[in-house]
């Protein structure tokens, strides 16, 4: 087992990406701008050996969303990217091609948050029914259910 | 070339979960594979923000039926550390027993099911007898089968008296002795070598690639565990050892999930004996979290369970965003089975879990014509045996 990664190691790698801040005993967070987060990724690949995606989660921020990377490795230290998309374009590379397991996240959040990543192998759904209505994102703040609408879907035969 | 899609699921007598597979297959060989798990979402991400701590953990425990413990403890544990409480040592040694009996539970389930897909179906009573002798100590500690609700914010609900605690330990020798019999078993019977042998085979490569997590990952020797990588509740503070193999296939996976039972059986035992004196949950934990960010980790009988927390200072969480282990394995076994002959769709599926016996169903589609239409199993039967120059059967 490798040793865990410092602050300093982080933020001396990362340091054109962002400046890096140690949140909890082994965590350390990484804020970063849209347009890098796949190189931001790539770097933290090469420079910090961190081979694993834990997961990507998403938050909404109100007037942004936020996406965060969680990285790991051998050394058992935890990379949290941080971006924030903005609300009204909200549009960020897939990270599949550097990270497969990206892409059924990438779906997830493209379903629940409408979030667009531009170069996913297949960016279908994933979490909602087929009959879902197009343009409504479950997990947005600003969502509410429609009473009388229909989400459940179920295409009627002949319909 | 003509290219054939073969749906299984959502609704199928063999399927656990209404989840549905897409098989395309060219010729013999699986091209690609799609995954719809659409079916039944019920927004517990959602309601989750709705509701304050307490009201909230009886409902992550629903987000599964056989971890529920793994979740609300995932859950729990995270808004703790926010908190900054210190949880009495008698509770999580409590909560540390009731996470590895529902291991043991959870593992004790797959091999039944593991073996009912080979047609071993005396290992599958077996195994759930034995399952029934863990899922009774279950319920005399916490009052239930499946759903424990042994967490809440600052401790556990219920104590374990003396006479719980004898009990639990004077079930564990006859386990012990059958859990030894299973690893035995499968790396002697016959059935399961022939079944489980270099079937759905991963390498470390393939694994680290597509970032499978606990025993499939652990059977082809990634040495991942967030027990022991990300310690909580008393794992650093026992002894107990992470179990893995390095052949990558059914039976490895079979092999490292009855390991992780001993193992499990171990860590139940010494924390019986050990269990320390004194409260089972702080003197009136606080109602609300102050503002703060976690991803709090805990090593799920499935594989690593990730819960992302964010508060904002009043008693519910502002965002919860689970990762569930089946959804991180999901990409590589997609992987997995690309290049594979259509016939051992069934085996290597059956590791997953669920079932393949609906090819009746299936809907070919002529890439040429662009014409689709349905096959028949016969008609299947026999293009397969005219392909294998064998005799067509009447």
């Amino acid at each position: 087992m490798i040793g865990q990664l410092t602050v300093e190691q982080v933020a001396e790698a990362m340091r054109e990406y962002g400046p890096a801040e140690q949140v909890r005993k082994n965590r350390i967070r990484v804020n970063t701008d849209p347009q890098k987060i796949i190189d931001a990724i790539s770097a933290a690949k090469q420079r910090l050996g961190c081979d694993r995606l834990i997961l990507i989660s998403c938050t909404d921020d109100t007037g942004s969303f936020g996406l965060t990377y969680h990285l790991t490795g051998p050394h058992r230290t935890i990379i949290s990217l941080a971006i924030a998309v903005p609300r009204e374009t909200p549009q960020v590379l897939s990270a599949s091609e550097v990270l497969p397991p990206a892409a059924i996240y990438e779906r997830q959040i493209h379903d629940l948050f409408g979030i667009v990543f531009p170069g996913h192998p297949g960016l279908t759904k994933l979490m909602l029914n087929e009959g879902w209505p197009d343009g409504e994102y479950p997990l947005r703040k600003d969502w509410k259910p429609e009473k009388g609408k229909s989400y459940d879907g179920a295409a009627r035969e002949g319909a | 070339m003509v290219e054939v899609m073969v749906p299984i699921g959502p609704q199928h007598p063999a399927l656990k979960e209404p989840v549905n597979f897409r098989i395309y297959a060219e010729g013999e060989k699986i091209v690609r594979l799609e995954l719809n798990l659409s079916y039944n979402h019920r927004g517990i991400e959602k309601a989750a923000e709705e509701r304050n701590f307490i009201r909230v953990l009886p409902l992550l425990e629903r987000v599964c039926g056989i971890c529920s413990h793994s979740h609300a403890t995932a859950f729990t544990k995270g808004i703790e550390e926010i908190m900054g409480l210190e949880i009495p040592a008698r509770a999580q040694y409590i909560r540390t027993i009731i996470a590895e009996l529902e291991r043991m539970h959870s593992h004790l389930l797959w091999l039944g099911v593991a073996a009912h897909e080979i047609g071993f179906n005396t290992l599958l009573m077996w195994s759930w007898r034995d399952r029934e002798a863990v899922l009774d100590t279950l319920e005399e500690m916490s009052g239930n089968r499946v759903h424990y609700n042994m967490n809440e914010i600052g401790g556990v609900r219920l104590d374990l008296s003396e006479k719980q605690v004898a009990a639990a330990k004077q079930r564990l020798p006859v386990l012990e002795e059958r859990i030894a019999q299973y690893l035995d078993m499968v790396s002697h019977q016959e059935t399961v070598l022939l079944r489980f042998r270099g079937v759905g085979k991963l390498s470390k490569e393939e694994i680290l690639k597509y970032g499978a997590v606990g025993p499939t990952a652990r059977a082809s020797g990634v040495d991942n565990d967030a027990r022991r990588d990300d310690p909580h509740l008393v794992y650093d503070e026992i002894p107990w050892k992470v179990v893995t193999d390095t052949s990558g296939d059914v039976h490895g996976r079979t092999k490292v999930r009855i390991g992780e039972v001993a193992e499990s059986l171990k860590i139940v035992r010494y924390c019986l004996e050990n269990l320390p004196e004194g409260p089972v949950r702080v003197v009136s934990a606080p109602k609300a979290a102050p503002k703060g960010e976690i991803l709090s980790r805990y090593e799920a009988p499935r594989g690593e369970l990730a819960h992302f927390i964010r508060t904002n200072g009043t008693d519910k969480a502002e965002r919860l965003d689970i990762r569930t282990p089946t959804l991180a394995n999901w990409t590589s076994v997609a992987k997995a089975l690309v290049n594979q002959n259509l016939a051992d769709i069934p085996v290597i599926v059956a590791a997953i879990d669920p079932c393949l016996s609906c090819t009746s169903r299936m809907t070919v589609i002529d890439t040429g014509t662009m014409t689709q239409g349905s096959i028949t199993w016969d008609e299947l039967v026999r293009k397969c045996r005219a392909r294998y120059g064998m005799e067509a059967q009447p």
